[in-house]
């Protein structure tokens, strides 16, 4: 039986061909995940390791609470000569480790994408330094720089040349003394890096007489575990050391939390895609052992067993879903690339050195995707089973009986509904953890419609066949009818176009919600004219920033904001901002529960007013106390005097005076500057001046007014929604050789049909019609299911959302391109299974046994 | 030849359909087979011929009465020991040859026998594939073969495993005339040569005409069964039944 598989598939190549091909594709995202993210964690491994090459122990500030951002804040420069006198310690250099020092490029803004960091580092004794200098020397005076050779090449910059780098103080004019590797590594991705004295390290940073690190060499005879257990021993308990190992692995841990998110986020679509991948294997098999009910009855007559004819259709599934999920397998690896690419288009650099396969990964593809495709055929596998010996020798085939009927609908209804409720529950967080919960849902509800839409199928292709028959006469008619003809194999084709639509109009609509969500929140709470943010949206920006924008004539108010995190007791991590008492109630309008905007102006260091839903949920009302742990170790004490509600989270779970501001380690950033101008003004003079002294003194900011904010956080939106609709697009992919595959099969199924049609007078071109139409309205149900889908799922999931503000808009012109695309698509797929129906020579095709 | 029957039908009846629809194929039918026997089943199209095959086979349950095959009772087996009795002692050979069209004709020979994960008994395969007479035709797919080489790789199938009886339907009903008498003369070779039971359904008085025995069935029922010689005889038989 093994051997009738084997030939089978090999003698149904094409078919075999687009079955595997779903696979390919869903394996092959699993498997650019996985090497992808493998990569850049082996890169990161690469850089920290090389950076700590000759360090045998390593002292940072403790970490009192972990921060979004990862910064650790410094340490009293005092440390270092503590350092020095602890026993086993041969040498020890204090350095300056900052990711906020930009290098401006030759267009006035600051070098590297969005997120990557910008490094400023400090020069250290040569047994630490970690830098190939490929040209020049290190920096000798505090106006003199190195600059890392990805950046150098790019701009241009060579020795002798004149550069600008800013951070904290204001930004000034540095000489190019040298350009530099980190050891081997030619780039690090899209991060830049500028190397100066330590001094001027320190005074662009903002951290005059303090260090990030301790670099620590050991003394002869010392071991490097020895060596940390003294300096633990001899230090106070606000820093820590560490041996050079345990750092490059703790640094690890930081930007392992980055790449898990970034898997799990790949993982989703290619969840996704596999998920689709599932319903083309479940169909083609359904379809193909339908057509082999003659076949399969001999076998049973001649005394094949049901086992026999079951382990011959799992064997076929288990060999293509083996090859299929070995070449995506393969595919994947070059596929990690692909998706590097569009990240790098939106300016999210990924380092990646070299391509990392891991065992882990290959057992994880070749497992993942043969099983999937076995499971899938299971169900047909076992109809196989049930096809009595006489079917072979009686005319007409054997499909679903009554009880699978019924099961069927009881397990559709059952489904949908189990799969909303587990949304939901999930969603309100019921079910934990939610997220996990509100995907397995959505899956239910997908199989649960899939099962319920063979019903649809008919009113379906009346709505969209009606019209194209009208238009095209009996090609449109016969599409029609052909697309009826087998309900159930129409609408599992449709459903795999469903799932991936479903999601782009979910998105779609979620999206547009979020949008207009965002314009509302920025028009209700900023009452400010013009808002000051760092040039990539999101980083801090230099306080000095503030006194730079208020000291321009007129300017009435600059009002520094910061928002920071820390940790409080009950409550676990909190979000804050920090506001300027004196000016917060000048651009910032709350919508208060408790208390008015006079509470702002009132708020002491101790007294705190917070968000209405984060004081119910923990306990917390006007009068009542809690305690804050800071970045610093410092514990806060606030009262809390007012509480407000906070539409999409604009100020975070409480608001603070900004006197706390070193508490939380953000005496030197600010995150934004709300700016109003006084009265008369001329308000586009004015910010004219403001921009010309932003850009000369603080080229990483930027000036925007309302709607310009309104702009930027929606071009973001967008460039998020790209990526989202790219990864999707796979889904999509995967669905359209679902369609083609059935195309084919049905076609192959109706050969003599066609070649009845064709002896009667259908011309080619008709023929070509037929099977074309029918594609579109395969695919315009699908469309149409999805985008019903989408909505109810854009629904369900902003319910929680909807008293945060979050206002549901669905966004109808989108939804309208989408079924475009959706018919387009459906002519895309039908091009290779019209033309092979078109061209059936007419006399064979009327022999067809 | 052995007298003790090695396939018995007793007052079988088989109605398709229920209520106003239900059609009587077949209407209290008993007969009995005897090991080494050649019958041919004849009728006019409807007459149950096909059916009665069926259900002597075990691939249909008849609505009541009983069959046996080699003294099992085919009303006590269920679906597993129905196969594995046809996989067994059961042979078929097709009006349209049913051969896998993925194997070759040696592999399609012995499909049976690897179905039931046995070896061949190679001087019988050996024998058979003499008779069968296909020479270096052995490794062509069913698409190469012409359709009497076709049926001789079925029939040669269908006796590789020594049945206690070979059912063939319609044998000669899609070959020309000088492909059906090779198949026939297959047909009586494995009667006479290899001592097999052989039960024929056709309506071809030439074909019924090779066999030892004629029924011809008639609305249901088994109107005449007896010998006939000549395709002639056979002609008359089936006037009187008419």
């Amino acid at each position: 039986m093994g051997r009738i598989a084997l030939r089978n598939l090999w003698e149904r190549k094409l078919r075999t061909t687009l079955t595997a091909l779903a696979i390919v594709l869903g394996v092959m995202m699993v498997g650019a995940t996985y090497v992808l993210t493998d990569t850049i964690d082996r890169s990161f491994e690469d850089i920290f390791t090389q950076s700590n090459e000759g360090v045998d122990a390593v002292v940072t500030k403790r970490e009192v609470i972990e921060a979004d951002d990862g910064q650790v804040p410094p340490f009293s420069e005092g440390i270092l000569r503590m350092v020095e006198r602890t026993d086993g310690v041969a040498e020890a250099a204090g350095g300056i480790s900052d990711p906020q020092v930009a290098i401006i490029g030759s267009d006035g803004e600051p070098r590297g994408g969005n997120g990557a960091p910008s490094f400023g580092f400090s020069v250290v004794p040569e047994r630490f330094d970690p830098l190939t200098y490929v040209e020049g020397t290190k920096p000798a005076t505090d106006d003199e720089v190195v600059i890392d050779k990805a950046t150098a090449d790019a701009e241009g910059f060579g020795i002798g040349d004149q550069v600008t780098i800013a951070g904290k103080a204001a930004a000034r004019s540095y000489t190019v003394v040298g350009i530099a590797t980190l050891g081997d590594i030619d780039s690090f991705g899209g991060a830049t890096m500028a190397l100066l004295t330590l001094p001027e390290a320190q005074r662009i940073t903002g951290k005059e007489g303090q260090l990030d690190q301790v670099q620590v060499a050991a003394a002869e005879g010392t071991s490097p575990d020895q060596l940390a257990a003294n300096l633990t021993a001899a230090l106070p308990r606000s820093v820590q050391a560490e041996t050079g190992e345990q750092n490059v692995e703790s640094q690890r841990e930081d930007v392992g939390e980055f790449i898990n998110i970034l898997r799990t986020a790949l993982l989703i679509f290619a969840g996704v895609s596999l998920f689709v991948a599932a319903f083309l294997i479940f169909n083609t098999f359904s379809i193909t052992v339908a057509q082999r009910t003659r076949e399969f009855a001999m076998l049973r007559t001649l005394g094949a067993k049901r086992r026999q004819i079951l382990g011959s259709v799992v064997t076929e599934a288990f060999v293509t879903g083996l090859l299929a999920s070995a070449i995506g397998l393969l595919a994947g690896i070059g596929f990690a690339q692909v998706i590097k690419a569009l990240f790098d288009a939106i300016e999210i650099d990924l380092p990646s050195t070299g391509t990392v396969v891991e065992p882990r990964t290959v057992i994880l593809c070749l497992v993942l995707g043969t099983a999937l495709t076995v499971v899938a055929a299971l169900i047909p596998a076992a109809r196989a089973t049930r096809v009595p010996p006489v079917a072979g020798l009686r005319e007409g085939t054997v499909v679903a009986t009554p009880r699978e009927r019924r099961l069927r609908t009881v397990a559709a209804i059952a489904l949908t509904v189990l799969g909303i409720a587990g949304m939901l529950l999930g969603l309100f967080g019921v079910l934990d953890p939610g997220e996990a919960w509100v995907g397995v849902g959505a899956g239910a509800v997908f199989i649960g419609v899939a099962l319920w839409s063979p019903r649809l199928v008919r009113p379906l292709a009346s709505l969209v066949g009606r019209p194209l028959e009208r238009l095209r006469g009996v090609p449109g008619r016969l599409a029609r009818e052909n697309a009826v003809r087998n309900p159930s194999r129409t609408a599992a084709t449709a459903a795999a176009l469903m799932i991936g639509l479903a999601l782009v109009s979910f998105v779609a609509v979620f999206a547009a919600g979020l949008r207009g969500s965002i314009d509302d929140a920025i028009d209700k709470t900023l009452a400010g004219d013009l808002i000051v943010s760092n040039t990539d949206g999101f980083s801090d920006i230099p306080v000095a920033a503030v006194d730079a924008v208020a000291g321009v004539d007129g300017v009435e108010v600059a009002s520094p904001i910061r928002y920071t995190q820390d940790d409080v007791e009950g409550a676990g991590e909190g979000f804050l901002t920090l506001v300027d008492p004196a000016t917060a109630a000048e651009v910032l309008t709350l919508d208060w529960r408790e208390g008015s905007q006079e509470l702002l102006t009132e708020l002491t260091p101790e007294q705190a007013v917070i968000d209405e839903g984060w004081g119910s949920d923990n306990g917390l009302g006007v009068g009542d106390t809690f305690d804050a742990k800071t970045a610093s170790g410092e514990t806060l004490t606030y009262t809390v005097t007012g509480t407000f509600k906070d539409t999409t989270d604009f100020i975070g779970d409480y608001a603070a005076s900004d006197a706390n501001a070193s508490a939380y380690g953000e005496g030197q950033n600010v995150t934004n500057v709300f700016v109003n101008l006084a009265d008369g003004t001329d308000t586009g003079a004015v910010r004219a001046a403001i921009d010309e002294r932003l850009a000369a003194q603080f080229p990483t900011t930027k000036s925007e007014n309302q709607e310009e904010l309104k702009d930027s956080i929606g071009a973001e939106l967008n460039t998020l929604l790209g990526v989202v609709y790219a990864l999707l697009f796979l889904a999509v992919i995967v669905s359209l050789f679902g369609i083609v595959n059935t195309l084919a099969l049905s076609i192959h199924e109706r050969t003599r049909e066609l070649g009845l049609l064709r002896a009667v007078g259908t011309s080619r071109r008709q023929v070509r019609r037929i099977v074309r139409y029918e594609a579109v309205i395969t695919s315009l149900i699908g469309a149409i299911l999805g985008a019903i889908l989408g909505v109810v799922f854009a629904v369900i999931v902003s319910r929680p959302l909807a008293d945060e503000g979050f206002i549901l808009s669905i966004p109808v012109g989108t939804l309208l391109i989408l079924l475009v695309l959706a018919i387009i698509a459906g002519v895309i797929a039908a091009i290779g299974p019209a033309r092979r129906a078109s061209r059936l020579d007419v006399l064979e095709a009327l022999a067809y046994e | 030849m052995n007298d003790s029957p090695i396939v018995s039908a007793v007052d079988v009846r088989r109605i398709f359909g229920e209520g106003e629809a239900a059609v009587k194929a077949l209407d209290g039918v008993t007969v009995d087979f005897p090991t080494g026997g050649f019958a041919a089943i004849m009728g006019p199209s409807g007459s149950g011929k096909s059916t009665l095959m069926h259900i002597l086979a075990g691939l249909d349950r008849p609505t009541s009465g009983s069959v046996t095959i080699d003294g099992a009772d085919l009303s006590q087996l269920d679906d597993s020991e129905l196969t594995e009795l046809r996989r067994d002692n059961v042979g078929f050979v097709f009006q349209f040859f049913n051969l896998l069209p993925v194997l070759n004709a040696e592999e399609n020979i012995l499909l049976p026998v690897k179905l039931a994960g046995r070896d061949p008994d190679p001087e019988r395969l050996a024998a058979l594939i003499e008779a069968v007479d296909l020479g270096d035709r052995l490794s062509h797919r069913p698409a190469e073969l012409s359709g009497g080489q076709q049926q001789r790789v079925a029939i040669a199938r269908a006796l590789l495993a020594k049945p206690a009886v070979v059912f063939a339907d319609e044998p000669t009903g899609n070959l020309d005339s000088r492909s059906s008498e090779e198949v026939l003369a297959l047909l009586r070779r494995a009667v006479d040569e290899f001592g097999q039971t052989v039960v024929m359904v056709t309506h071809d008085p030439t074909a019924a005409a090779i066999a030892d025995r004629v029924l011809v069935l008639v609305d249901g029922r088994i109107v005449r069964d007896e010998g006939a010689e000549t395709p002639e005889q056979v002609l008359d038989l089936m006037k009187q039944a008419a």
